[in-house]
């Protein structure tokens, strides 16, 4: 392999799709989709009421960043096998591969300079939706680090589904064989890891004796008003709760959460989370990814364990002592992301994993692409 | 090293193939071929459809690595070496896309390109060829508007980047007029002329007779004949005089017969022609000059490729 040999492959193979195919229009198209999606995020979020508790609104940037990332992702898996899916095969079909095969290209040539190729087209399509990730930024609340972390790992995500796709275009004779079997692998990662991780749920369930924190029933026992008529509203207090021993299934998702880790919307989703207090009211996918494959890590804890609802949830009540129910809401909030914050990163194994996915479809096509060929594999043409 | 001696150029060595075969799944393609093309002559590859011509071609032009046999291309495995073939060899395939969007100029300089030329000799080498192959003017055109036959041109400049020592062309003249065919045949004697080895796999018979020095029959994958097609004696210094084949038409057949007959002269007749073997040119003048003495109503007397032609029907006649 030389840089030489990968660019001039990645030269003609840019140069020929730029003539040949209507890029122009389907960028276009593109930049008018995530626009529209970034503007109607940012309407949604303008008009959204004013939280009084303040904090719990976060920013619009953040909202906007969040949404943005994931259409792109989303997007771009749909778009990019199309790319290198049919890119050796396809080839092959023209009868164009060959007289590359015969001069002095290496098969590594062959292949690094179309997966260049497809990937500077995928990078293309990055920049076209980057005016509106400028936007969330200038807009506020996400840190320029965190925000480039996410487009790196969003283009390394893109890599190696590029890679993906002309490994299958080395496999198959047929292009439609070989576009069907990248978007069936797209899926398996982005909808197969996740329905593996919800029927792995109930088969790792064990029942078993767990220590949760409760208001005992010797309380509501004891606290029983004597006189039904009486209107004294005695509630427990977080220092009645108690441990008790009980009998429950519990979830093994810490043994489990590795599948979900698989997912490339939850590689870039748990690289690139904005790490504001959970909010409920709004939308941000890559944040609530990120926020469930962390819970999902992080299993069964005390916390999870936890039902002394004095403590857990705002009292409605108010009064004698107690904080204002919202605020206090934000601060069980705040706690419980500072609890996601603390559990491991979950996407550097997601990560390694796509990598491994990568290098190796890489290696597979630069294997297939090999001459002379020993065993032609059925209907597939040479020259 | 055990491969030093086959990955060592010798561009004196031509092509050698020894018992060569290649199976596809079940289907043989190529059974057993022998072939020897030498360095200063056009060696034809000839055989009908499916003989395993093709298949040979690609196994020559290190795509496909045969089952059995041995394969020295200037003296090199293409097995253990390819891409020291690859630098010392063209191929011209039959049937061969191109990159559309390019333009003819663009083609080739990607071609030159891939054969690690730099881009000002890469510029160089496609304004030599463009001449050569006469493509200049469309050089600016994309290739995908060429027609059939000026794509042939533009594969054979393809074929041609490297000064490659040997050319290995999969139906060269198809789809070229008459004109472009003349060309094509005079490029191809200059290249053999220059010491370069050629193997042309083609079908028209009379078009082989005129651009190549030996012919090798091709049928059900075995290769069954070679023959001689020089007609140059300088090719073989010393060599008894050759037989020579010609084809007599005459408006009266009966009285040709008798006298062909007459002056003693091997015929073979054909529906509405005779062939008839003398002993080199000039025995030939003078049988015409016998024949219209005798008042013979001769309306052709042309040499015949009655022998390649022999060759290749004794070898397919029993296809399918």
């Amino acid at each position: 392999m030389s840089l030489h040999g990968v660019r001039t492959v990645a030269v003609l193979e840019l140069r020929q799709r730029l003539r040949t195919s209507r890029w122009p229009v389907v960028l276009g198209i593109w930049f008018l989709i995530i626009g529209a999606v970034a503007g109607l995020t940012w309407w949604a979020v303008s008009s959204q009421p004013v939280n009084p508790a303040g904090t719990l609104s976060g920013d619009r940037g953040t909202t906007l960043y969040d949404v943005v990332l994931f259409f792109v992702l989303g997007l771009g898996m749909l778009v990019v096998p199309s790319l290198t899916a049919t890119s050796i095969n396809g080839d092959r079909e023209q009868g164009i591969l060959a007289t590359l095969q015969t001069t002095l290209l290496t098969s590594a040539d062959i292949v690094i300079g179309k997966l260049v190729a497809s990937w500077a087209i995928s990078l293309a399509f990055l920049l076209a939706a980057s005016p509106f990730l400028v936007w969330a930024w200038i807009a506020g609340g996400v840190e320029i680090g965190r925000m480039l972390l996410a487009v790196t790992v969003l283009l390394f995500v893109l890599a190696v589904i590029c890679a993906l796709g002309l490994m299958f275009s080395t496999l198959t004779a047929r292009t439609i064989a070989s576009a069907v079997l990248t978007y069936l692998s797209v899926a398996a990662l982005t909808f197969g890891t996740v329905i593996s991780f919800l029927i792995s749920m109930p088969i790792m369930a064990t029942q078993q004796s767990v220590q949760v924190k409760v208001v005992p029933e010797a309380w509501y026992q004891n606290h029983q008003p004597t006189n039904p008529e009486d209107k004294v509203d005695i509630q427990p207090t977080a220092a009645d709760c108690v441990f008790e021993n009980r009998e429950q299934t519990v979830l093994h998702t810490e043994r489990t959460w590795w599948l979900l880790a698989l997912n490339p919307f939850v590689v870039v989703a748990d690289a690139a989370p904005s790490r504001k207090p959970i909010n409920f009211l709004g939308f941000e996918p890559l944040q609530l990814i990120s926020d469930g494959a962390r819970t999902a890590r992080m299993g069964t804890t005390p916390e999870s364990l936890n039902e002394c609802w004095p403590e857990t949830q705002p009292n409605p009540g108010g009064g004698d002592g107690f904080q204002d129910p919202q605020a206090q809401q934000a601060q069980q909030q705040q706690a419980q992301r500072e609890r996601l914050n603390k559990v491991h990163a979950v996407w550097p194994y997601g990560f390694g994993f796509l990598g491994l996915i990568g290098v190796g479809s890489t290696l597979v096509a630069v294997r297939r692409l090999r001459t002379p060929i020993h065993k032609l594999p059925r209907g597939t043409r040479i020259a | 090293m055990n491969t030093a001696k086959v990955t060592a150029v010798d561009t004196t060595a031509g092509i050698e193939v020894t018992g060569v075969s290649r199976a596809f799944g079940s289907v043989l393609a190529v059974e057993h071929i022998d072939l020897q093309a030498r360095p200063g002559e056009v060696t034809a590859l000839v055989g009908p459809n499916g003989a395993g011509k093709t298949t040979l071609l690609l196994m020559l032009a290190t795509l496909l690595a045969p089952d059995a046999g041995t394969i020295r291309m200037a003296g090199i495995d293409p097995l253990a070496a390819p891409r020291k073939v690859r630098a010392t060899m063209g191929w011209m395939p039959d049937g061969f896309g191109t990159w559309d969007a390019l333009t003819v100029r663009e083609v080739l300089e990607t071609v030159a390109a891939a054969y690690d030329l730099g881009p000002a000799a890469a510029r160089t080498r496609t304004a030599e060829l463009l001449e050569l192959v006469h493509l200049g003017e469309l050089a600016d055109r994309p290739a995908r508007v060429l027609s059939r036959g000026q794509k042939q041109r533009l594969g054979l400049a393809r074929a041609l980047v490297n000064h490659p020592s040997i050319l290995l062309l999969d139906e060269p003249a198809s789809g070229l007029d008459p004109r472009s065919r003349i060309e094509l045949r005079d490029i191809l004697r200059q290249l053999a002329a220059s010491g370069a080895t050629l193997l042309v796999s083609s079908h028209i018979l009379t078009e082989l007779q005129e651009i190549a020095d030996r012919a090798v029959v091709v049928a059900r994958g075995c290769s069954v004949a070679v023959q001689d097609l020089s007609s140059d004696s300088t090719s073989a210094p010393g060599s008894v005089q050759r037989v020579s084949h010609w084809r007599i038409t005459s408006l009266d057949p009966p009285r040709l017969m008798a006298a062909l007959a007459h002056h003693g002269v091997a015929t073979q007749p054909l529906s509405d022609a005779v062939d008839v073997e003398v002993a080199g040119d000039v025995a030939a003048s003078e049988l015409l000059a016998i024949l219209v003495g005798d008042g013979i109503p001769i309306t052709a007397f042309a040499p015949s490729y009655g022998a390649l032609e022999t060759a290749y029907l004794a070898a397919t006649e029993d296809r399918q």
